[in-house]
């Protein structure tokens, strides 16, 4: 009787120990399950591409704002990115930019159906913005615990970036 | 959640025959369908989760797959319990109480895990305390506050069925106490696909979630419900005498309408409510005492608890709701001509009926406290007369008359028990002690049919 209980509850924690062992345990490689529509080329890596600050001329996104210098320095303005659907809610967020560097970003929408997707808004998006202004791109890695807002948050802004530098 | 109290009232059954085929599913397949479903549920996970970060990480993500266990537990011990035929006769009620109970255990830890995992993880993400997490989570997560009587219900009794505090209860109170469970069951249900990772945007999942606890509700209610009720209504039955065998010990019939139709076989039971004052609401399984016949059902009952106390009194006349015939102790399990049946006190009854109808070259030994304790002793000695069987008789007091369960004192009185199979019915000590005695003897287990007496 208390034998069988033993083996069944470390049979148990030993099962399930394994089956999260097994899994990724860095977040930066999971895909949010949401369609990554924003993201270029490489879905599967939360890493992007940096921005070539390069084009000066071509067309902007239809939400672009303010001025965009030509030359070599880069564009400059406002750049609304695309609407990422995460699992739990979508991410959107607009980037400032000056001479191709990145010199803000806003959020404009986060998950909030709850209080939970709320609080994890509020904890992950001040670390994804102070990674993207310090790196000045989307290169940047997830915030544990708030992976799928964390993977919106870069797939947005790397649609914002393309826009800029398009 | 069946049956009777230790050591009392009588047993329940299973069955025997020589035929070449069992009727019921073998326990073997329906672990196995029940494994493969809990395989199934972690696959759910599986599929569903793309990683495991932190330790906020490890631990939402243990949580998630302690509850969604705990949930397919749910729906499998509902299902062990919904009094299905092809399980009851294949796997024993015994058997599947037993697994219930453990089932039942490991479940509410399933539960207890589930709910520290989850506030602890989701704590560490929120980055707050414990506390107000907990708050956080029962009054602002959709479904909550449900799940969280549902659990509380679930716990209260959780603790109640353990086996100490359930001595200190009457069987009655504990049992009704016990179908509180089907309400914890509905209540936690919402909060699982509210909320649960696995189930969020994922309609097929969903759907499998929907199937099997829809479908576990649909069976529970047709066996338990719908066809007793429709049986009751059909078959009427009434009790038409109360007779003393013995101090202690009395024997109900029971007739009704095309009784006949029912098929009950000796050595299975029914579980009886008697429509009388104090009695009503409760369900106990007795075993028939003698094969069903001329419309007329037997069940021969010792006084123990409140229950079957209560039969003592029962008037002539009084309204009877049965649920049977179940069991798989039966004709079904013999598989050679030779056939001892070893009956331990009021473990009798059955193998009262089996010892009438059994074929072959049937012995029954019958072991009681004192002489007067031997029920049912003298319709014994008139079958045995009459079909040419031997009946013997042993009693601890006085100990002259004894039989020590030993491997060699059985085959002093039995000289080819191990060319027998062996019926055996009677209380927990004493069937340990036979079980123990017969492989002394020389009998495979597989030919030692056992019913456990007590639930």
């Amino acid at each position: 009787m208390m034998r069988r209980a033993v083996l069944a509850t470390s049979a148990t924690v030993a099962g399930i120990s394994l089956l999260l062992a097994l899994k990724p345990h860095n977040g930066g490689l999971a895909v949010a399950s949401g369609s990554p529509a924003g993201r270029s080329g490489d879905a599967g890596s939360a890493t992007v591409t940096p921005p070539e600050a390069s084009g000066p001329s071509g067309s902007v996104g239809p939400s672009k704002k303010g001025t965009k210098s030509g030359g070599k320095s880069g564009a400059s303005g406002t750049y609304t990115g695309n609407t990422i659907d995460t699992r739990y809610g979508p991410v959107q967020v607009q980037v400032t930019v000056a001479q191709g560097k990145l010199t803000g970003v806003k959020v404009l929408q986060t998950p909030s159906e709850n209080g939970r997707d709320r609080r994890l808004a509020a904890m992950s998006v001040p670390r994804l913005t102070q990674e993207a202004l310090a790196a000045g791109n989307a290169r940047i890695d997830t915030v544990s615990g708030a992976t799928y807002t964390s993977e919106g948050y870069i797939g947005s802004l790397q649609s914002a970036l393309d826009k800029a530098h398009a | 959640m069946t049956a009777v109290r230790s050591g009392h009232t009588v047993p329940n059954t299973r069955r025997t025959h020589a035929g070449p085929h069992r009727r019921g599913l073998r326990p073997g397949w329906v672990l196995g369908v029940i494994y493969a479903g809990a395989l199934a549920v972690l696959a759910l996970w599986w599929q569903n989760t793309d990683s495991v970060v932190g330790a906020a990480g490890w631990l939402t993500d243990g949580a998630r797959i302690t509850g969604l266990l705990a949930g397919y537990g749910c729906a499998v011990l509902l299902a062990l319990m919904a009094r299905v035929p092809a399980m009851e006769n294949g796997v024993g009620a015994d058997r599947l109480a037993r697994w219930h109970a453990a089932g039942g255990r490991y479940t509410v830890c399933l539960v207890a895990a589930h709910v520290l995992l989850i506030i602890w993880g989701y704590a560490l993400t929120d980055r707050k305390n414990v506390i107000g997490e907990t708050g956080d989570l029962v009054f602002h997560y959709p479904e909550m506050l449900k799940a969280t009587l549902g659990t509380l219900l679930m716990f209260a009794v959780g603790i109640t069925s353990a086996r100490l505090a359930r001595r200190r209860l009457r069987y009655e109170v504990w049992h009704l106490l016990h179908l509180g469970t089907y309400l914890s069951i509905f209540l936690v249900f919402f909060h699982q696909l509210a909320n649960g990772a696995q189930f969020v945007d994922r309609p097929l999942a969903k759907y499998f979630w929907y199937t099997l606890f829809i479908g576990v509700s649909l069976v529970l209610a047709w066996y338990r419900f719908v066809v007793p009720v429709a049986r009751n209504l059909r078959h009427r039955m009434r009790v038409s005498e109360v007779r003393f065998e013995s101090p202690g010990v009395v024997s109900v019939y029971v007739t009704g309408h095309r009784l006949d139709d029912l098929a009950a076989r000796p050595g299975q039971f029914f579980r009886w409510r008697f429509l009388a004052p104090g009695m009503w609401w409760a369900a106990n399984p007795y075993s028939l005492s003698a094969p069903a016949r001329d419309g007329l059902l037997r069940i021969t009952v010792k006084a123990a608890g409140d229950h079957s106390r209560g039969l003592v009194r029962l008037r002539p006349g009084t309204r009877v709701w049965a649920e049977g015939p179940y069991g798989a102790f039966t004709e079904a399990k013999q598989t050679r001509r030779r056939v001892l049946l070893l009956a331990g006190g009021v473990g009798i009854t059955p193998l009262r009926a089996l010892f009438e109808t059994l074929r072959g070259d049937v012995t029954l030994i019958y072991l009681a406290r004192r002489p007067e304790d031997l029920a049912l002793r003298d319709e014994l000695e008139a079958i045995a007369a009459r079909r040419d069987r031997r009946v013997l008789c042993f009693v601890d007091d006085p100990a002259e008359y004894s039989l020590s369960l030993t491997g060699d004192s059985l085959q002093a009185v039995v000289p080819d028990v191990d060319e027998r199979d062996v019926y055996l019915c009677g209380p927990p000590g004493m069937t340990r002690a036979a079980h123990r005695a017969l492989r002394e003897a020389g009998v495979p287990a597989r030919h030692v049919h056992h019913e456990s007496f007590e639930f």
